[in-house]
């Protein structure tokens, strides 16, 4: 009986990848289409951000900057979504701009779907979108000194000079809170070395769950108050401000996902043993 | 060869030290030119070996379809797509209330088109193809051969668990009791007797059981088995930990380089 | 709009379908995106940088007079009026003519793409490679390295945090994080073997950078996973009535021309794909 338990178990060991392929799709599209409803619970990182961000007196000025592209939205998307909710709800300005060029387009969708069509906000004294410019860490700097040299017009045009809620803001520090939404180079790191460490603003972000740990050590060291780490963070931010989005809706698919591969490895692992035990029997 | 080798090692070395300087010194020409303009100058060549690039894979994929090498016809493909997003970026605007320039970041046009409906799904896609070849290399690769693996095999698999929903769904008691069975499984590999491993199976079973009914079955408690505030805690402390020490080294290894690079020392961006 | 959403699942499925083998979708679908992607990001960087940061300050609108010779030189280029518009580049810049340098240095970049002159580049890339280092090498220094050891300093015999805290700050995680940095750190010190006790200290090292790698891979899997959410979400939205059906339509063509494709092949050894790529 146990061997032929264990040889079903090598058998399924040597099986063509194709079928791990077609398990790990169907753990990811079946809880898509029947949600489990989980509950989530935030992490303390994720905390530490939603602390940050009600801590600011109303009509605080914050710098929302969006340096992520199509293929890393699923992710950053629904963190922006959510922190924009979460400051509008708490009547704060918002400012934003983008380190990137697919930047932009993310963050116009964001601010439709958001301040236009939700909040129903005007643009010029409740939001601006300041856009994108080239440089990299070049762009932060000059932000940090003199914001006007940068943007002498906003993304649609107008200029600066001509937007009410752009007076007497010239520099960083003239901001309350500074989120950066980003998923490389240029993004939190560049925010934090050239803008929120010289200047002391406080500084959050959102990231890709890969580039985590690039960041960790500013977090834990509390150069950056928190940070919510790809879509499970987005997803918890979320249930924080108790609006569940497209964040929350790919939880069930992303624990089930998860179980799977934690499954495949410890099968896997299970397998190896027994092979390595054969072979040292013989 | 002078061209070819000396001045390409010279303007490396003259340019490296200006810079690397310009962080020192007070003179504001220099300092101008190290803020705004070197900046600048590494942004407008980078674009140009963008260029540059886009040259070569032309002209490889020309040469493909031209000599009928095997998979020439995909190669038109490449060609075409090259073709429509360039007259997409250069030609036809598509809407006409948007200055060029501009158009590449503006709603409404051929430009955006072409990034919302065939831009995005393919990058998005290819990085989502990893999702499947990370499953597969889980099932078929990650063997836990020594301690070193074990370690990141067992750290990793609590962070992805702990880190989702369904981890704080899992009581710490079930993990209790899972690693009794994996105790029980190691004593029977040890020891290889089975009074030995049925005594730690059993008293384990027997010790988590009193514990729990003493406690109430609390999901949370003891915290330590609690997946996501074991997680929590790897997160913060010995992930940090390793990743500072990496970020420490790979900051000093830098540094190392420029010098060499400055120095004409490393010479490698020449194809020496 | 719905030419778009059949295109987009048509080269979405195209690319899934490597899963199954390598095969003429998934080629065309490569091909396309090698061709797309170098197109779209040519005209990127040319409209955010060259016309803008380039162009921009040797013509620039502010200093245009028609009667100067360079200025006549760039009426020339005005048949190109899109990115040689009327009366100058005005993009807030003033003339700075040192900008010749690097516009010299990239047209030498570009001719190096013929063989003879492939030496050309070198002279851009050695710009390139100066600048990089003398940059990056006292910003790697001052936030990398001075700034994280700074972090990692704190109060051993701090009487505001417990000694002990699972979540949060305590002492003892203060002394795990500081040991951690410090053999992590020491197990990169390859100039000395590691043995005795300093081959002690670099294997305590080591455990640590596992566990780091761990999380990483930890974190890698929930990114992948994640975007792959993301495609299927938008395939889903694409399956709806409101653009015909598109991705049921696409997946039904696709898998029946698959599947008759491996009929036929029967017999033949299937090529399955090779690499298990985890990057």
């Amino acid at each position: 009986m146990m061997k032929y338990i264990i040889e079903l178990i090598l058998s399924i060991g040597k099986v063509d990848r194709r079928w791990i392929f077609l398990v790990i799709g169907l753990a990811v599209l079946l809880p898509l289409f029947f949600p489990l409803g989980l509950p989530i619970r935030a992490t303390t990182a994720t905390q530490r951000v939603y602390d940050a961000v009600e801590e600011l007196e109303p009509n605080s000025k914050v710098l929302v900057s969006f340096e992520y592209g199509p293929s890393t939205k699923p992710e950053i998307h629904p963190m922006a979504i959510a922190i924009l909710r979460h400051l509008f709800t708490n009547s704060q300005k918002v400012y934003v701009t983008c380190l990137w060029p697919d930047g932009q387009f993310m963050a116009e969708d964001a601010l439709t779907e958001i301040a236009e069509e939700e909040y129903g906000l005007t643009y010029g004294e409740d939001y601006v979108l300041l856009g994108f410019r080239p440089g990299n860490e070049a762009v932060v700097k000059g932000l940090v000194s003199n914001i006007r040299k940068l943007y002498t017009t906003d993304a649609r045009g107008t200029l600066v000079d001509q937007i009410p809620m752009m007076a007497n803001v010239n520099k960083v520090k003239d901001f309350d809170f500074i989120f950066s939404a980003s998923a490389g180079y240029p993004g939190t790191i560049e925010w934090v070395q050239y803008a929120a460490d010289p200047t002391g603003v406080p500084m959050s972000t959102g990231t890709t769950s890969i580039q985590v740990n690039d960041v960790m050590p500013y977090v834990q060291s509390g150069q950056v108050k928190g940070i919510l780490a790809g879509m499970p963070g987005a997803a918890e931010y979320e249930a924080l401000i108790g609006s569940p989005g497209i964040g929350t809706s790919g939880m069930d698919a992303q624990s089930i996902a998860h179980l799977v591969i934690v499954l495949f490895i410890v099968f896997g692992n299970i397998t190896y043993f027994i092979e390595t035990r054969r072979a040292k029997k013989y | 060869m002078l061209w070819k080798r000396q001045i390409p090692i010279l303007i490396a070395t003259v340019v490296g030290l200006l810079t690397l300087f310009g962080w020192f010194i007070d003179n504001p020409g220099i300092e101008s030119f190290v803020n705004d303009d070197a900046t600048q100058w590494f942004d407008i060549l980078a674009s140009f070996a963008i260029f540059l690039g886009a040259l070569n894979l032309m002209k490889l994929q020309g040469r493909k379809v031209l000599k009928q090498h095997s998979g020439w016809q995909y190669s038109l493909f490449a060609i075409g797509g090259f073709i429509f997003a360039i007259v997409a970026g250069f030609i036809y605007k598509g809407n006409d209330a948007v200055a060029w320039g501009v158009h590449v970041t503006s709603k409404g046009t051929l430009f955006k088109w072409m990034f919302d409906f065939i831009f995005t799904p393919l990058s998005a896609t290819m990085f989502a193809l990893l999702a499947f070849f990370v499953a597969s290399a889980s099932y078929r690769a990650f063997r836990v051969r020594n301690l070193e693996a074990t370690l990141l095999l067992v750290s990793g698999m609590i962070i992805m668990v702990g880190r989702v929903p369904l981890g704080s769904s899992i009581s710490s008691w079930f993990i209790m009791y899972l690693l009794v069975l994996v105790g029980s499984v190691a004593a029977n590999i040890k020891f290889q007797d089975k009074i030995i491993t049925f005594g730690v199976l059993l008293g384990g079973v027997v010790i988590v059981t009193i514990w729990g009914s003493l406690a109430g079955w609390p999901v949370d408690q003891p915290s330590i088995f609690y997946l996501p505030m074991l997680q929590d805690w790897i997160y913060n402390n010995p992930n940090v930990a390793g990743a500072r020490a990496i970020m420490i080294g790979i900051g000093l290894g830098i540094f190392a380089t420029s010098i060499r690079y400055i120095l004409g020392v490393e010479k490698s961006y020449i194809g020496e | 709009m719905v030419i778009g959403a059949w295109i987009s699942v048509f080269l979405t499925l195209a690319i899934l379908s490597y899963l199954y083998k390598d095969n003429p979708f998934y080629k065309v679908a490569e091909h396309v995106f090698v061709g797309i992607s170098t197109g779209y990001w040519t005209s990127m960087f040319f409209w955010t940088q060259i016309q803008p940061n380039l162009f921009g300050r040797l013509w620039p609108a502010t200093e245009y007079d028609a009667s100067s010779l360079w200025y006549k030189f760039y009426n020339l280029f005005g048949v190109f009026s899109s990115v040689f518009p009327e009366g100058g580049i005005a993009k807030g810049h003033d003339m700075h003519l040192i900008y010749l340098v690097p516009f010299a240095l990239g047209i030498m970049m570009l001719l190096s793409v013929s063989s003879k002159l492939s030496w050309m580049a070198r002279w851009g890339i050695a710009y390139t490679v100066g600048m990089a280092a003398g940059l990056r090498a006292y910003g790697f220094l001052n936030s990398n390295v001075l700034g994280q050891i700074k972090g990692s300093a704190f109060q051993i015999f701090n009487s505001d945090l417990p000694y002990f805290a699972l979540v949060g700050e305590s002492i003892t995680n203060n002394f795990v994080i500081l040991i951690g940095t410090i053999t992590g750190l020491m197990y990169f010190y390859f100039s000395r073997e590691h043995t005795g006790n300093f081959g002690r200290l670099t294997k305590v090292g080591i455990y640590f950078l596992m566990i780091s790698f761990g999380a990483s891979f930890g974190f890698a899997v929930m990114g992948r996973i994640s975007l792959l959410i993301g495609r299927f979400v938008d395939l889903m939205h694409y399956s709806s009535s409101a653009y015909n059906n598109a991705t049921l339509w696409i997946l039904l063509i696709m898998v029946l021309l698959l599947g008759y494709s491996a009929f036929m092949d029967k017999g033949r050894p299937v090529e399955s794909p090779v690499n298990d790529r985890t990057d």
